[in-house]
């Protein structure tokens, strides 16, 4: 897939706001404001949960969604809505952890192929070998290594991520390094830490952010779903994946133990997805990811 | 919920059911389908202890004697009688004469000797049962015929003939064995039991095929001749919910793994049937590591006694099918002890909190106690399953509040057994199967049997001594009275938490009949003799 | 064209390597000693240095790395610790499963995704390309465990009218094939979404191609125009898409497996991973990524025999 990113305006100190443009678009306004909404759910939650999401009451196992639980409570008589709040805050930062230390060490390895151009063939040699791997086999390599365990999954999503953000950066990077201005930079002698960090880095952040919004769905999901399988949280940790699985066994008599954790991770995904979507259109249309 | 697609493909693939006129997978009329949740890392009575062992094994294999449903009465088995010396040691089996394995070989004197030697680790190569303690303390076994076999022992053991019913006393074909060597229950199998080893595919399914000339089933069962059907198959479906359905859906009939938590909703299917055990002992506990920090103090562990609400958590987490327990033996069990019943530290969160404080345990500022430096936390293993999963987390909150922190860590059965061995907890939840009092707690609290399955480390000589007057029981009354002092010293040190006593229930179809619960070593379906298919 | 494919070839030879090197350093950084889980908890400590010496634990590491090509080059992936049983005789059990539950995915939600991608593509900004995007910005957000649940709930549980307790046999029978249906469907159900949206941008692409206006404007009819030209010439990128994506798809495949107690690879390797079956899970996870190789190889070429492009680049 190529990557063709056009240049925001060069330095230019009039840029149009991305909120701005976001909110031009319905999808993009709707999903931006979920996106904070579960953001803010996240920061929030010891202040938003209706009670302890540790707390069990024996009284009330398995109980379906009521006016004193609003999303019922789990086999362990445990708030639901508690837990998928704290939850939230293990999920999103899984993601968030996974997202910045493969995006991170992606964009370096991009900017390093598409700069100096000896070392890219190599680089990218190499990233192309890891793209070869789905991302579940690194999860399962490594959970076989080090065991099940959220340290697992993360360390696994960021190596998923460290190829795709690389080809993103270089393939955006290698647009403005065609383009005049750098050549000018470099003519009058501009070094090329600060030609990299000043120049080609802020020009590739639209690509960056494009992608890592749509990636941030995609990590989560796959980490959910490793969480599902027993690989990645543990209990009595709460993570929606896992809360998914351990309803798993009373999806008969009380499916609302694993169907609205599962929802609120399709919720989460599908907010960032769509916004991940409008920001392209908003900020670049060209680009293909 | 659904999406617009969903519920098109939904509706289309409705459509193509019913047009195929299939409303559930028919099963042939000559076999009968088994469901549980896990599978036997092997079916070698010698080598393994797990349920889902014992449970195929029980039908391929028979024993000497045969245990009745009332869980005392030992009856007739490959042994049709047997004398016991003046002195209890020596036990002489008279064999059946018209036994044959189902490879068609006559089922010898020879072949008693080679599998009871084979279970307590004196054939070469040796194979160490986990259990060879249950064969009693052997002095030599001896084929004195082709039909008579003398045991004796170095010591009475008044619980011979019922340990010598269970599984492990399976007898096997020395051939057979020598053959496969460390594939033996692997790749094949060979014993004299109603079923013979037909197919196994390991975490799918185990197929086994009848056994045409068998005739020399348990007495307690109505069947005299060979079984009923051609073929048991085994089937293996770890998640729970699909249990259910394949068995309301007739995918499959008979089941002993539905968690309690269906029972209710089950009793309301009217093509369900259900078969109980009264008789029926398998404790779930939380066991403690005595010498280990914190957890050796005994305000501690009976602090916890109190902190944990045991009918709350029978209801929570059996839903109500499981009897909440305080002593460390059944009411129903031979030599139960009422009094210690009542020693064992009753529910009572306000006394817990209480207990510590005056035992020294001050709140610290992160709501877990301390004393001359040392946290009021301790660590817990156990076998990740769902009950355990919820338990420990039910534990653990009731802990917190008198301000104890549980750590818990689970582990996938067949990396935690050996886990479970170790001595890196400080305690642990575990449920097991007995048949007495003098047997269950023979199995935990002699010091030889640390550091497992003693893994609470007790090592206390007068508890040695009485269990070991126990074991010889060779006066009923003197048993009772030294295993009840042992109940009382184990309720007052409170190194032992009975969490709850399961209920063993055995769902089926009604195409198929003869389901009756057994329960020996928690095996529901007792050599599967009597299944038959009706319909 | 032979030039492309050597290379293709070429770079898949590392990887390879890659996969059997990882392969083999699994089983040299697992915290747990092989012997130790292999001779079960109560083995005597001449128990398990025998079994070291039988597994070859005891020698340096590079022969025991040259040891393990060897017996794999030989199929001989070693036994499980569990139960002793040659792994390669359970994954040879397992593979046909999986592929055949990969397959019976695929053969439904290619077309239909396709078949989504093109109508949104051609009724561009209309209503129904809204709606078609919609359905498929669903499919890439759900998780396949929800779809998977939900089929079981419904179809499977309150309506009784599929089984979902694994395999029912082999598919020519009414059992198997009926057991396949809802592990299908809950498998292609989240590969659609993928599909219909490369189908989409491709279609589009080609729709404003020279050769397609040249073909509208020698007054073809419009659904030969979309099928003959925009649709096949866009076929190519989604096939080679589509091969990109298996990835997802077995990501897919090893929850499915799960949920539905479906005996293919991807169940057997986190039974495996769970119980610290390391062989076990050495061996699935050497041929899941083995299989995933090659599948790319095979649509790589086969991108490059359907396009000229490729091969002269």
């Amino acid at each position: 897939m190529s990557a063709a990113a056009i240049p925001l305006a060069d330095q230019g100190p009039r840029r149009p706001s991305v909120v701005r443009m976001l909110m031009r678009d319905t999808g993009g306004a709707i999903s931006l404001v979920f996106v904070v909404l579960i953001l803010l759910a996240a920061v929030f939650a010891p202040w938003l949960a209706p009670r302890d999401p540790f707390d069990t009451n024996l009284m009330a196992i398995m109980s379906p969604p009521s006016e004193e639980y609003w999303f019922g409570t789990d086999g362990q008589g445990r708030d639901i809505l508690a837990r998928m709040l704290y939850g939230l805050r293990v999920t999103l930062g899984m993601g968030f952890i996974a997202l910045i230390v493969g995006g991170v060490i992606g964009a370096v390895i991009g900017f390093l192929a598409a700069f100096y151009r000896r070392i890219d063939g190599l680089l990218m040699r190499f990233m192309d070998i890891l793209l070869s791997f789905p991302a579940i086999l690194f999860g399962l390599a490594l959970a076989a290594i080090f065991g099940p365990g959220l340290t697992s999954v993360i360390i696994a999503l960021s190596i998923a991520t460290v190829p795709l953000m690389a080809r993103i950066v270089r393939g955006s990077a290698l647009v403005v390094m065609g383009l005049d201005y750098i050549e000018a930079a470099r003519a009058i002698g501009m070094s090329d830490r600060r030609l990299i960090l000043r120049h080609l880095a802020p020009n590739c952040l639209s690509a960056i952010f494009v992608f890592s919004t749509l990636r941030l769905g995609q990590v989560i999901l796959l980490g959910s779903a490793l969480s599902f399988l027993g690989l990645g949280a543990q209990p009595p940790m709460a993570e929606l994946g896992a809360m998914a699985a351990q309803g798993r066994n009373f999806l008969f008599i009380a499916p609302h133990i694993s169907v609205i954790p599962s929802l609120g991770i399709f919720v989460i995904v599908l907010a960032f997805n769509l916004l991940g979507d409008a920001l392209r259109d908003a900020l670049d249309p060209r680009l293909r990811i | 919920m659904l999406k617009t697609w969903q519920r098109a493909t939904l509706g289309g693939l409705a459509g193509l059911a019913l047009a195929l006129g299939a409303q559930a997978q028919t099963q042939p009329r000559n076999q009968i389908t088994i469901m549980r949740e896990i599978d036997s890392d092997r079916y070698d009575p010698h080598r393994s202890t797990a349920l889902a062992g014992g449970e195929v094994i029980s039908m391929m294999t028979d024993t000497l004697v045969n245990m009745d449903f009332d869980m005392r009465t030992i009856q007739p088995g490959l042994a049709e009688r047997w004398d016991v010396s003046p002195d209890g040691k020596t036990y002489t089996f008279h064999l059946r004469t018209d036994v044959t394995f189902c490879d068609g070989r006559p089922f010898v004197a020879d072949d008693v000797v080679f599998s009871i030697n084979r279970w307590i680790g004196r054939t070469t190569p040796r194979v160490a049962s986990p259990v060879a303690w249950r064969a009693g303390n052997v002095k030599e076994i001896r084929a004195v015929d082709a039909h008579t076999v003398e045991y004796e022992l170095n010591e009475p053991f008044g619980e011979l003939l019922a340990q010598l019913s269970q599984y492990f006393g399976s007898i096997v074909d020395r051939a057979s064995v020598e053959r496969l060597g460390d594939n033996f229950g692997v790749q094949g199998f060979n014993g004299t039991g109603p079923y013979c080893w037909g197919n196994w595919t390991p975490r799918t399914e185990m197929v086994l095929n009848r056994h045409p000339t068998y005739h020399w089933g348990p007495a307690s069962l109505q069947n005299r001749g060979p079984a009923n059907v051609e073929r048991i198959v085994w089937r293996v479906i770890p998640e729970a919910a699909a249990r259910v359905a394949a068995l309301q859906a007739g995918q499959a009939d008979i089941t002993q793994y539905i968690p309690e938590a269906f029972w209710d909703a089950m009793r309301r299917v009217p093509t369900i049937r259900t078969s109980t055990q009264p008789n029926y002992f398998w404790d779930v506990f939380l066991g403690f590591k005595v010498d280990k920090p914190v957890v050796s103090d005994v305000a501690i562990r009976r602090a916890v006694h109190m902190a944990v609400d045991r009918v709350g958590l029978a209801r929570a987490v059996w839903s109500g099918h499981a009897l909440p327990a305080r002593n460390i033996i059944n009411p129903a069990a031979l030599d139960y002890d009422a009094q210690s019943d009542a020693m064992v530290p009753a529910y009572d969160p306000a006394a817990a909190r209480r207990l510590l404080d005056e035992a020294g345990w001050r709140m610290g500022p992160d709501g877990v106690r301390v004393k001359d430096g040392q946290r009021a936390t301790f660590l817990l293993y156990a076998i990740n399953n769902l009950s355990n999963q919820r338990s420990s987390e039910i534990v653990q909150q009731g802990l917190r509040q008198v301000g104890i922190e549980m750590r818990v860590q689970l582990f996938d059965a067949t990396v935690g057994w050996g886990r479970l061995a170790t001595q890196e907890f400080d305690a642990y939840i575990l449920s097991y199967p007995y048949i007495s009092a003098t047997d269950a707690m023979s199995l935990y609290w002699h010091s030889r049997n640390r550091p497992s399955p003693n893994r609470m480390n007790w090592n206390d000589p007068e508890t040695d001594a009485w269990l070991e007057e126990a074991r010889r029981g060779t006066d009923p009354a003197r048993r009772a009275e030294v295993t009840a002092l042992i109940q009382r010293r184990l309720a007052e040190q409170a190194p032992w938490l009975t969490l709850a006593r399961n209920e063993l229930r055995i769902f089926s179809t009604p195409r198929v009949e003869g389901v009756r619960a057994h329960g020996l070593y928690g095996i529901g379906i007792y050599k599967g003799l009597d299944l038959r298919v009706v319909r | 064209m032979l030039r492309h494919a050597l290379h293709r070839i070429g770079l898949a030879v590392p990887v390879l390597f890659g996969v059997l090197l990882i392969g083999f350093l699994l089983m040299q950084v697992v915290p747990t000693d092989p012997a130790t889980v292999r001779a079960g908890p109560q083995a005597t400590e001449d128990v398990i240095a025998a079994i070291r010496a039988e597994l070859g634990l005891d020698q340096p590491i590079y022969v025991q790395f040259g040891k393990y090509l060897w017996r794999l080059a030989h199929g001989d992936l070693g036994v499980s610790l569990i139960n002793n049983m040659p792994v390669t005789q359970e994954l040879g059990s397992t593979i046909g499963p999986t592929v055949e539950l990969m397959l019976a995915a695929l053969v439904w939600s290619i077309p239909v995704g396709i078949f989504l991608g093109t109508i949104a593509a051609y009724w561009r900004g209309s209503l129904l390309d809204k709606a078609v995007m919609a359905v498929s910005i669903a499919g890439v957000s759900v998780p396949v465990f929800f779809l998977g649940l939900v089929l079981i709930w419904f179809v499977g549980f309150e309506w009784n009218l599929l089984p979902f307790t694994g395999r029912g046999g082999p598919l020519w029978t009414l059992d198997g094939l009926l057991a396949i249906i809802l592990p299908a469907v809950t498998l292609g159900g989240v590969f659609i979404g993928p599909v219909a949206r490369m189908t989409r941008t491709a279609v589009v692409d080609t729709l404003s191609a020279e050769h397609v206006r040249t073909a509208r404007a020698k007054g073809l009819p419009e659904h030969l125009v979309v099928l003959r030209h925009a649709l096949r010439n866009a076929l190519i990128p989604v096939v080679t898409l589509i091969g990109l994506q298996i990835g997802f798809l077995l990501g897919g495949a090893v929850v499915t497996e799960t949920i539905f107690s479906w005996p293919g690879v991807g169940r057997l390797a986190v039974g495996a991973i769970l119980s610290a079956d390391f062989p076990m899970a050495q061996g699935t996870i050497i041929v899941l990524s083995a299989g995933f190789i090659l599948v790319n190889l095979i649509v790589d070429l086969l991108y490059a025999v359907l396009d000229p492009r490729v091969r002269q680049a």
